[in-house]
């Protein structure tokens, strides 16, 4: 069930609103208490309605209001096989592509970087992803020589142009 | 009067010389490259190439970045109409129209029509930004902290309400998170750091530039990679110059649209895609054929795209004179201003009134390239469709990182990248506008301390928030819109207008 109808996606959405409206409940009390415990500096002898916790304060109880009535809103929406359809979805191949985005970027990013020279980093980068993306998860039909032939020369000119073009002639530092 | 044409006349003599000319030239395409580009959007656009201009002179630099924000805008209707996907968000309304003139064999009639219509929504919203600007900013020297904490409160009340897809209270809780997100690190009153949590780069706060550059760059990124849809091309087989007559017939939309999208750009944080939106709605409701649109009505495609580029000229209103951005990329290029020693708002019309008329005069240029280019460089653009997208977001990804570090180098702030792209993402998923929440990243200094300041100057009294008439004024607006976005008040009210136009009629 990559494409789910619209009758689904509104009942799938129905209850992942009833879930992000828990989790905003939630937030929106903790900074309520972290603002309401935050120092009001007396020692500096502020004027009280100054006090550096005023307006998160404010924003916390707007935000858990919001988050209440999102919830309300949701559980009123009639919502037949909502919660399966949101199980389902983190099962789907859409969600696979975007995880395997993900990932790339988080090894790319926290691994790479720093180990290797930013260039080789971003050349590696751009290799997989195309790769992955034209052979396990591609679109449509696969044709692994043309796809490393494009992988190999994209990587080379996009990485290697993209610090070319920034460290060398914009002057900007790469990480 | 005299004094703004000669500012204006200034302005444009200032980048007439060749290495402007060429920077408005390769910006402009890049622009128009990046709107036409699915997945690729004129925010993101902006906010990558910050860092290219980082070491520009500071007018170079804006006059790139409004030619890369103006030639996106534009240059996601050729996305619209040849593959029915709206390049940037902002082309949704042209898509309408734009497709099905595509299919009947008109592809080139269609984007000649998108092209010229776009120069004359951004000369209508040109021609608002230099009469009403100046005026404004006159005004609001006249503002205190009563009136900058409404009018930021005001902002993202407004986009909230406006931008809302799904539910307005979706647009309203975006805001929320980005003020408090805009409550990180050091308050600028007592310089107490709050939410910081003992983290040492946390102290001066998340940075806008890396946190667009998550939510509207890798964001944008995931989101086009998770479809698996290919589309067709459509071929353009006609003529792509329209003649005068196919466009001046219009000439009622044209002004209408251009007018309506100006007042929608004035309004921050609302955008173009609104502006796009409302004009189609208002041309279709106006025209003599209503029934043609959504079928390949010039009519319908002319608004839309007349509507959406107003509203970038007219974004530059509050953005240069309140520093309220009208726009998310408008938010960007406030960013890019102060990185570039420009302070908008209020004092601009004092300490640098040749910037204002600077600003007119790039995006006349921007707009003339845009048509140029538009008119002239069909087949190259098409050919950009045809890039697989798989081999182009590996490559946006590194520029995401690149944008992200280059302006402060921190590895941090690429983290901050990484965690904006992944929220981001969850909230688009889940139909949650982002421009809420850019303003409230923006906004949310302003608010806070115009707030806390208006209450000391008052000793802890509230009272002149709302006796104040310009505080009044706005105060009740914000009520009146967080009224009017409860379901049961607004059907009451709607009623009670209905209820007035239908008496005389039946009397």
């Amino acid at each position: 069930m990559d494409t789910p109808t619209e009758a689904d996606e509104t009942a799938i959405r129905a209850r992942a609103d009833l879930l992000t409206s828990i989790v905003l409940v939630g937030l929106g009390l903790t900074i309520f208490y972290l603002s309401w415990t935050m120092p009001r500096l007396e020692a500096r002898h502020i004027h009280p309605a100054t006090i550096p916790g005023l307006v998160p304060l404010i924003l916390s109880v707007g935000l858990t209001l919001c988050g209440a009535l999102l919830g309300l809103r949701s559980w009123r929406i009639e919502a037949e096989g909502g919660w399966r359809g949101l199980a389902g979805i983190f099962t789907t191949r859409q969600a696979l592509r975007v995880l395997v985005i993900l990932g790339l970027a988080l090894v790319h990013t926290l691994i790479l970087v720093g180990w290797l020279p930013f260039w080789a980093a971003a050349m590696l980068f751009i290799f997989a992803f195309i790769m992955i993306f034209e052979t396990w998860l591609a679109d449509g039909p696969i044709t692994p020589l043309s796809t490393l032939g494009w992988a190999i020369a994209i990587a080379v000119f996009g990485g290697g142009g993209i610090y070319l073009v920034f460290e060398r002639i914009f002057l900007v530092r790469l990480p | 009067m005299f004094d703004g044409l000669l500012l204006l006349g200034q302005g444009i003599g200032h980048f007439l010389t060749p290495a402007a000319l060429f920077n408005v030239a390769w910006a402009t395409l890049l622009g128009v490259v990046i709107g036409i580009l699915p997945g690729l959007t004129a925010t993101m656009g902006v906010a990558l190439l910050v860092t290219l201009t980082y070491k520009m002179a500071p007018d170079q630099a804006i006059l790139t970045l409004m030619c890369v924000y103006l030639g996106a805008i534009y240059g996601g209707s050729r996305t619209a109409i040849l593959l029915n996907i709206p390049g940037t968000p902002a082309n949704a309304a042209a898509t309408l129209d734009g497709h099905p003139l595509a299919q009947q064999g008109k592809a080139g009639l269609a984007m000649g029509l998108a092209t010229t219509s776009s120069t004359l929504g951004t000369l209508v919203g040109i021609f608002f930004l230099a009469i009403i600007a100046p005026f404004l900013a006159e005004a609001a020297l006249k503002f205190g902290s009563y009136e900058f904490f409404w009018l930021a409160l005001f902002g993202v009340v407004i986009s909230g309400q406006m931008t809302g897809s799904d539910t307005p209270l979706k647009g309203y809780i975006a805001g929320i998170l980005g003020l408090l997100v805009a409550m990180v690190g050091m308050e600028t009153l007592h310089a107490h750091q709050r939410f910081t949590f003992g983290i040492s780069q946390l102290g001066g706060g998340i940075d806008l530039i890396p946190a667009m550059v998550g939510a509207f760059g890798l964001a944008e990124i995931l989101s086009a990679m998770k479809r698996n849809a290919v589309a067709h091309v459509a071929s353009v087989n006609d003529r792509v110059v329209p003649t005068f007559r196919e466009i001046f017939r219009y000439w009622k939309t044209i002004i209408r649209s251009g007018v309506i999208g100006t007042f929608i750009g004035i309004i921050p944080g609302v955008g173009e895609d609104v502006g796009s939106w409302t004009s189609y709605a208002a041309a279709k409701r106006a025209s003599k054929h209503p029934e043609e649109f959504g079928k390949g009505s010039q009519e319908g495609l002319i608004a839309a795209e007349t509507g959406d580029n107003a509203v970038v000229s007219a974004a530059m209103i509050p953005t240069l004179t309140l520093a309220l951005p009208g726009s998310a990329a408008a938010a960007v290029l406030i960013a890019a201003m102060y990185i570039h020693g420009i302070r908008p708002g209020p004092m601009i019309m004092v300490e640098n009134p040749v910037f204002l008329y600077q600003v007119v005069a790039m995006l006349l240029l921007a707009t003339l390239a845009n048509l140029v280019f538009g008119l002239s460089l069909t087949k190259v653009f098409i050919q950009v469709l045809r890039v697989p997208r798989q081999r182009l977001m590996a490559v946006i990804y590194i520029l995401c990182v690149v944008g992200s570090f280059a302006i402060t180098q921190r590895m941090f702030d690429v983290y901050v990248m990484l965690g904006f792209g992944v929220f981001g993402f969850i909230l688009r998923e889940m139909k949650y506008p982002m421009a809420p929440m850019v303003l409230g990243i923006v906004l949310g200094d302003l608010l806070d301390l115009n707030l806390r300041r208006g209450l000391l100057l008052t000793n802890g009294d509230p009272t002149p928030f709302f006796t104040r008439p310009i505080s009044a004024v706005i105060c009740l607006i914000i009520v009146f819109t967080i009224l009017m976005s409860i379901p049961a008040v607004s059907k009451r009210v709607r009623a009670l207008f209905t209820r007035g136009r239908a008496a005389p009629a039946q009397g």
